[in-house]
Order: structure tokens, then sequence, then C-alpha cells
């Protein structure tokens, strides 16, 4: 676990690794060529770094699942520079099955592409196209399943439509896991699940970064998720990144989030607010716990 | 640029709104229009003929004002078929089709004499001919208009039973499910490229990718399955109950000039059928 008091956020972004991905001035233009085309990405510029969890928000159709599609080598950039560990998507050399081995990317609802009948078999088809021998297949289902927490042994022989849906979602998880990538791109990991299986699978993502070491890229639109998992944030509006910072920072920031129609979590809303009434709150309280800390230090004077 | 963009070359089923007389006109004069092309494309037996048809077509789509490099990149997904289309004719049919034909290309047992060789042109032309005027109806047309039109047109076969509401709902649900599942096609092909999966293999390496091909089949079949239900679902809880009885929100009215298409095309069709062509 981090140390500090406050999870997430707390790590001085300046303090993470070296740039595993560096995006540089990527424009996207769907169906070009066609009537139908459409600008997505308006020269987006950001940065990965190797150990860190970077939030990237904004609105439906802002651009960010178009922007992830880069991260891991799906779409080659047409105008603008994508370097994923050190290899240009842009040279027609590179060999994108490299980069998605590097970067897994787990698109929302995962569950959805799963297709073996059997849990473990599902999670072994990317090993398996790697063609590696079988031990290693073995121990790298046997890694991803535990490290969700689908244990082994318990649900390697479960027929996939008998999962819960909290239970499908791990499963997916673990088959992007299984090819063993060095940052994992979430897109929405938690959406659409109840809240027990929600803070359960928000947990297991919290120990892949601090146990696994693995760098993350989330998507969402939970602010509360964002604020709690990210050390830094990219805001997306129209294609373009309109803020980008440390989580504090973007979220502290209300009126320019308000710009991009974004509100903060509700604990930073509640935190602004009472300043705003002139209380001498803390002002940096990210979660419910540090808000709850906050007042509780303001009570006791 | 994507290897994974596959609506891009889907033309069928596409409505393209450029505001042409086309897009104007009575769906069911333009069914019936359409549907006497495709006879005259599926009639004409000679080189002269299909050449004269191949001009029309481009004069279809000009007049649907569609650009050019749109109706063209229709072909693309077709080019495979077409090529192994041509070298199984060019290998298999010998001389067995039309023997009294003289032989242009003789090695070993391949055999091409000049009426397979024509036969090769000619059906690679009717198939072009036919993306032609099947791109043009569907970006011309929007479903509405295409379920009314064949609505309409059935009415008269209601006294011997043909459900002609039932069929027209099919054929639009159809067409409308293309781009639907393309797009999850397309999805499915990036969720598995992004666990290590290898899409791809050459363009040409059909074995291969066809077995690379079940891991986006079936949960395609079951995002099929799913749309289906649900679908269901959504029309009984608004109460659909079939045609009977049922009045449109759009009302079809083309002028009575609308119907000068179709009779040109049947004057074509009947000129196409009869023409002294040469060749």
């Amino acid at each position: 676990m981090t140390a500090g008091p406050f999870p997430g956020g707390d790590r001085p972004a300046g303090c993470a690794g070296r740039a595993i991905i560096e995006v540089t001035g990527l424009w996207h233009t769907y169906m070009a060529g066609t009537p139908f085309e459409q600008t997505a990405l308006r020269g987006v510029s950001m940065d990965v770094r190797a150990g860190e969890v970077v939030g990237i928000l904004g609105r439906t159709g802002s651009g960010k699942s178009t922007l992830i599609q880069y991260l891991n080598g799906l779409m080659r950039p047409v105008r603008g520079r994508v370097v994923v560990d050190g290899h240009d998507l842009a040279n027609p050399r590179t060999d994108l099955r490299t980069v998605r081995q590097r970067v897994g990317l787990v698109f929302q609802d995962p569950e959805t592409q799963m297709f073996e009948p059997l849990v473990g078999d599902d999670v072994a088809y990317g090993p398996r196209q790697l063609r590696l021998p079988a031990e290693e297949i073995r121990a790298r289902v046997r890694w991803a399943m535990d490290a969700v927490g689908l244990p082994f042994e318990r649900f390697k022989d479960r027929y996939t439509f008998s999962l819960s849906g909290g239970e499908m979602r791990k499963a997916a998880l673990a088959g992007v896991l299984a090819i063993r990538p060095r940052v994992l791109v979430l897109d929405e990991p938690t959406s659409g699940l109840d809240p027990g299986a929600r803070a359960e699978l928000r947990r297991r993502i919290q120990d892949l970064r601090d146990r696994e070491g693995l760098t993350l890229v989330l998507v969402s639109h939970d602010m509360e998720e964002v604020a709690r998992l990210s050390d830094r944030l990219y805001v997306l509006q129209d294609g373009a990144v309109a803020a980008a910072g440390p989580t504090r920072e973007v979220f502290g920031d209300a009126a320019r989030l308000a710009a991009v129609g974004l509100l903060p979590p509700e604990p930073v809303q509640i935190v602004q607010r009472l300043r705003a009434l002139g209380m001498a709150v803390r002002p940096d309280a990210l979660t419910v716990e540090e808000a709850a800390d906050a007042v509780a230090a303001l009570l006791d004077g | 640029m994507s290897e994974f963009e596959l609506l891009r070359n889907i033309t069928i089923g596409q409505y393209l709104p450029t505001g042409s007389y086309l897009h104007r006109m009575d769906a069911r004069a333009k069914i019936v229009a359409t549907l006497l092309l495709v006879g005259a494309v599926s009639f004409t037996p000679t080189l002269a003929g299909n050449a004269v048809l191949i001009v029309v077509c481009l004069g279809i789509v000009a007049l649907g004002r569609i650009p050019m490099t749109y109706a063209l990149r229709g072909l693309l997904p077709a080019l495979p078929l077409l090529v192994i289309l041509a070298v199984m004719q060019l290998l298999f049919f010998g001389r067995a089709y039309d023997p009294s034909s003289p032989v242009v290309f003789h090695w070993g047992w391949i055999v091409v004499t000049a009426a397979v060789l024509r036969l090769v042109i000619i059906s690679a032309a009717r198939f072009v001919e036919l993306l032609f005027v099947t791109s043009v109806f569907t970006l011309t047309t929007t479903t509405t208009e295409l379920t009314h039109g064949i609505e309409s047109l059935l009415r008269p076969l209601r006294r011997f039973r043909v459900p002609g509401h039932e069929l027209a709902l099919v054929v639009t649900i159809a067409i409308r499910f293309v781009p639907t599942l393309a797009l999850e096609a397309e999805r499915l092909m990036k969720a598995q490229a992004s666990r290590g999966g290898g899409i791809g293999g050459g363009r040409w390496q059909f074995v291969e990718r066809t077995r690379q091909m079940l891991p986006i089949l079936v949960p395609l079949f079951t995002f099929a399955l799913r749309r289906g239900e649900e679908l269901i679902v959504a029309m009984e809880a608004r109460a659909y109950t079939g045609g009977a009885g049922r009045t449109t929100y759009a009302v079809l009215r083309g002028s009575a000039a609308d119907w000068l298409v179709p009779v040109a095309a049947l004057a074509f069709l009947v000129a196409m059928l009869r023409a002294p062509f040469p060749v």
C-alpha cells in the first residue's frame, strides 16, 4: 500500500518513473474520406509515466474511447505522434502486436468478449495466441485469476455463463492481465456493477498498482472512483485536453470543471460549499473519508 | 488509419442524404425501377450490353449525387470474392463450357477458351453493376420509406394471405442490423486483439483468417440474439400487434411523374433484351 494517510492523489506526479506512453498533438478523424467523416481528437497531448495511475475524464463523445485505442496500438496515428515504450506507432515497421502485449486494454463491458465455455480457457486465450509453453500459460492464468480475486482452482472449470456479473467482469479483466502487460488501460471498469461488486473490483484495481506494480490508465464517469484511484488527471472536451494535472489540483478548480460540464466528486463539492460559507475547512479533501476528517478537524477547532 | 474500421467499406444499408431527385422519389416507384434494373443486369449476356449497363450505373450514381469514390469504396469488400470467382472459372471450366470456342491459353491441364474469358468478364461486370444498383437504392432510401414501400406494393396480395406488413418489417430489421452488427464486430475484433488475439493474417490467408474468426463470431451471435430479444420486448412494450389497422406517420406521396422512372426502366430492360449486341 502507499504510505500516507490518504489513498490516491498523494504521491506527487514527479516521483513517478519515466514516460512509458507519450502522445503528442494527436488528431483522429472517423470515416475519413467518406461523407460521414467526423473529427474525434483535435491535437491531444498526454503522457503516462511508469508506476502511476492516470485518470481520463470527459463527457460522452469527448474522445476518451478514441484516445485509449491509440494507447495500445489499435490505431496508428495519421497526424500526431504516439510512442509506447519506445515504439513509434507511426513507423510502419513497428510490430503492433508487441505494443498490444505491453499495454493491455480492457474495453467497456469486457464480459461481452468472452467466448470459451470454461472460464480458465477464456483467460488462457491471450497466452495461447502468444504460443507460450503449456506450463507458462497455466502459470499466467493462475496468476491473473488470483490477481483479480477469482481463485484459480475454484473458478478455472466453471462455466463462463454461470458466473455472476461481478465475477464475469473480473474474469474478462483476468483475460487481459494474462498477456502480462506493463500498462493496463481500463474503460469504465466498474460501470453496471452493483455497489458491492464495484467496491471489490476497485480494491482489486488498486492492488494491481500497489502489489503488481502495473501502470494504470483509468477512464471513468464516476468522479468518486477517479478521485480515489488516480494520481493525475486529463480532462477531455470536444477531442482536446481541457484540463490536466494532479488529481487534487484539477478537482480543486471547480470553475474550470464546470466549464467543461463536469462536477467534482460529492465530498469535494461539500468541502467547497463549506468554504464558500466562510468555514476554514481543509480545501484538498478528495474522498468521503478525507472530507469527514476535514469536517471533524474543523469541529474540534 | 485503422485495420478495424469495418463500416468505412460497407455502403449497403447506409443512407446518404444528399437531397437528389432519387432521394425525393416515391419509394414504391424506386423499388419497382430497381427490380427492373436488377433484371436488366441479370439477363444481359453480352460484353457490349454490360458496357452499356456500367455506363448507366455510373449515371445513376451521379443522379443520386453520391460521391464516386464513396460508391467505388463499396466494391472493396467484394474484391476477394470477385477474384476467387474469376480464378475458379478460369481454372476449371476448360473446354466443358462451349467446346467449339477457340482456345486462347493452354498450359498443362489448364485450358482457357475465348468463351470462358468472356464469361469471366461478364460475371465480374454483373457483380459490380448489381452492387452499384443496390447501393444507390439503399443510399437514397431511408428504411422507413423502404418498409412502407414494400408494404404498399404487397397490399394487393393480401387477399392471397401474403403477410405484406410482416415481410416488410423483416426486411427493415435485417437492413437496420447491418451497421449495428458491423460496429459490434469491430468492437470485438479490437477487444480480442487487445488481449493478444492475432486478428489479421494476410488478406488472402483464408483458412487462418477463418480460424481466428471464432472469438469474434461466438460473442457476435450472442450479441445478435440478445439485441433481437431486446427488440421484441421493446416492440411488445409499445403494444405492437402487427399491421392490421395501423396508420403511418410517414405517408408516401410521390407525383405521377415518379412512375415514369419505372416505365423508363422497363423500356430499358426490354431494349437490353432485344438489342442486337454484336458481342
